[in-house]
């Protein structure tokens, strides 16, 4: 009894809200094993993100939920000694097809990393940067597609006076909501969040979460998270991963209320991790 | 009693006084002698500056500015005429030809090293680098002399030069005959000995780039050559010009090796195949059977390496601080 009060709290405002229908699968992983060198990192995932549903990944440091957001993006492909086997399916695409066009790969699966990343350069082309890629529009459409994303970054009536001040310039959390609009100019599918929140300060932590709420109606986002409060706030599916393996993947309010296994509500009760 | 207690209660403190004042010496003496080696430095630079002036004061005095515009050099005449347009105009040029060749291939090499290369690769091409700053630059004067030269004048001259025949400015400057001792090839020896330099201050610049950032800019599908113009290049440019910037010094001072290849000529031709001398080559070339006036030129010609060297690199700094500025960070 003591045990589910306590997990109670450690959900803090436990989401309420109606189980959402089952989304169609946007992200498909099948018997999904990743290895550093030698080291089995990652034994034998299953799971599927639904479309447009938030899916949180906890667990205690070095259980492998970096490291399954890095397969999503193929990002672990610029390190030499990093090898998968299994599956991976975003809609009909293999992810995992060698021949696989990268670039086209993370244009649709965008990634917001722990620190702010803002690259060095003014605010206007951290954004247009990106856009510039894919895209070859005139500067007033440009100049449209950087406000709407600095607007679905929540970041646009902070900076539209200073446009061309340089994206270091800003603080911690605009840095990180710059990304984020960064990575949404860009007209990702899937959205990776890699502890977004946690270099940055409460008041900005909340905005970053309200963000990710509103972005999941257009995208299908995965977060990877320490903070369990921050997972049952934000999350419609949650996985507790657990020394590389998928211990339990649930709703994310049956994971903070009832969960299946011993160890999942060790770690969320706070006995470990 | 009371006083010999009170003896007793302070041998605590006192001691560490003591102790204290030990350390107090070595820091005062720490002190003293980092900032006599700091101080020795200005006192160097301020003792070869005076005595270059001293040994240059006669040529300054009968040659004057002229000195500057004077393309002659006749030390033999009587009284001997002497100027130090063809040695400057030389130094310069073949400076700013071994820049052009050096910056992109020493960055094209950084690059691959950091970003491209198989790990297998890194080691042997990293030391191949690193034995190349190592080699003496006699030596490179000489293959120069006997190895390149000859290669150049044979194939790569004549082929330019028929191929810029009658185009308007550039083929004069590409201009024969072919020659083994040529500005050019003098620069071509300079872009090979910079390019360490360059190469090693930028591998260890761009290592420096935060991986997270380069897998952020990954992430928004940059191809490997978008990170590194739009990220890596920018995020480590003070570095790099750093390392340009030594680069350029070393080219602009360099002797031995340019004296070997570089003909020795203080005619000025538009051509940069056709022979032509630098400041440090001057000097190296005829300082041994020099004096009088003709030694106090040859002094006066390196002072005006010193100041040369000076305002390009003063000139170098300015540019960075105005690439800051315009970067706003």
């Amino acid at each position: 009894m003591s045990d589910l009060s306590v997990s109670m709290s450690a959900a803090g405002g436990l989401p309420q809200a109606p189980v959402l229908p089952e989304a169609p699968a946007k992200v498909t992983v099948r018997n999904l094993n990743f290895y550093y060198g030698e080291h089995h990192a990652l034994k034998n995932i299953n799971l599927v993100l639904g479309a447009n549903r938030v899916t949180a990944f906890i667990g205690p440091s070095g259980c492998g939920k970096s490291t399954l957001l890095r397969i999503f993006n193929r990002m672990y492909d610029l390190y030499p000694g990093q090898r998968v086997t299994g599956q991976l399916m975003l809609d009909q695409t293999n992810v995992l097809d060698p021949k696989l066009d990268l670039n086209l790969l993370r244009a649709r699966v965008g990634m917001v990393f722990q620190k702010p990343t803002p690259f060095p350069m003014t605010i206007y082309e951290n954004i247009a940067f990106g856009i510039r890629l894919y895209e070859k529009i005139s500067k007033s459409e440009m100049d449209d597609r950087v406000e709407k994303a600095l607007r679905g970054g929540a970041l646009w009536n902070e900076v539209k006076d200073k446009l061309n001040a340089s994206g270091l310039s800003l603080s911690g959390g605009q840095q990180q909501r710059l990304c984020i609009a960064r990575t949404v100019a860009v007209r990702p599918e899937v959205i990776l969040f890699d502890e977004p929140c946690s270099a940055l300060d409460p008041i900005s932590t909340a905005k970053v979460e309200e963000l990710i709420q509103e972005l999941s109606e257009n995208y299908t986002i995965a977060i990877v998270t320490h903070n369990m409060q921050q997972a049952a706030r934000v999350s419609d599916k949650t996985a507790f991963m657990y020394l590389g393996e998928l211990i339990e993947f649930d709703d994310t309010s049956k994971i903070f209320t009832s969960p299946t296994d011993r160890r999942t509500q060790d770690y969320i009760t706070g006995r470990f991790g | 009693m009371a006083v010999e207690s009170n003896v007793v209660d302070a041998a605590g403190p006192y001691d560490r006084a003591k102790a204290l004042s030990a350390f107090k010496l070595g820091d005062l003496t720490f002190y003293w002698i980092t900032r006599l080696s700091a101080i020795s430095v200005l006192l160097i630079l301020g003792g070869i500056i005076i005595s270059l002036i001293v040994g240059a004061f006669p040529a300054m005095k009968e040659y004057g500015f002229a000195f500057l515009w004077t393309q002659r050099w006749a030390p033999s005449a009587d009284p001997p005429v002497l100027g130090a347009l063809g040695p400057m105009y030389g130094t310069l040029v073949t400076s700013f030809i071994a820049m052009l060749i050096a910056i992109p291939v020493g960055l094209g090499i950084a690059i691959f090293l950091t970003e491209l290369c198989p790990q297998w690769l890194r080691r042997p091409i990293g030391m191949a680098i690193e034995l190349l700053a190592g080699i003496p630059s006699i030596i490179y004067g000489m293959w120069g002399f006997f190895v390149l030269g000859p290669f150049l004048a044979n194939t790569f001259q004549p082929f330019m030069i028929k191929i810029f025949d009658g185009v308007p400015v550039l083929g004069a400057i590409f201009a024969g005959p072919p020659s083994y001792l040529s500005l050019f090839n003098a620069a071509l020896i300079l872009a090979i000995m910079v390019l360490p330099f360059i190469t090693s201050i930028s591998v260890d610049v761009f290592k420096t780039v935060p991986p997270v950032l380069k897998e952020a800019a990954y992430g928004v599908g940059c191809t490997t050559w978008e990170v590194v113009r739009s990220v890596v290049i920018p995020y480590t440019r003070v570095g790099i010009i750093g390392g340009v910037m030594l680069a350029l010094g070393r080219a602009l001072g360099e002797t031995m090796a340019v004296t070997f290849i570089i003909g020795n000529s203080f005619r000025i031709s538009s051509s940069i195949f056709a022979p032509g001398t630098t400041i440090s080559a001057a000097i190296a070339s005829e300082f041994a059977e020099s004096d009088g006036l003709h030694q106090s030129g040859l002094i006066l010609l390196g002072l005006l390496l010193f100041v040369l060297t000076f305002f390009v690199l003063a000139g170098a700094r300015l540019m960075l601080m105005r690439l800051e500025k315009k970067a706003g960070n």
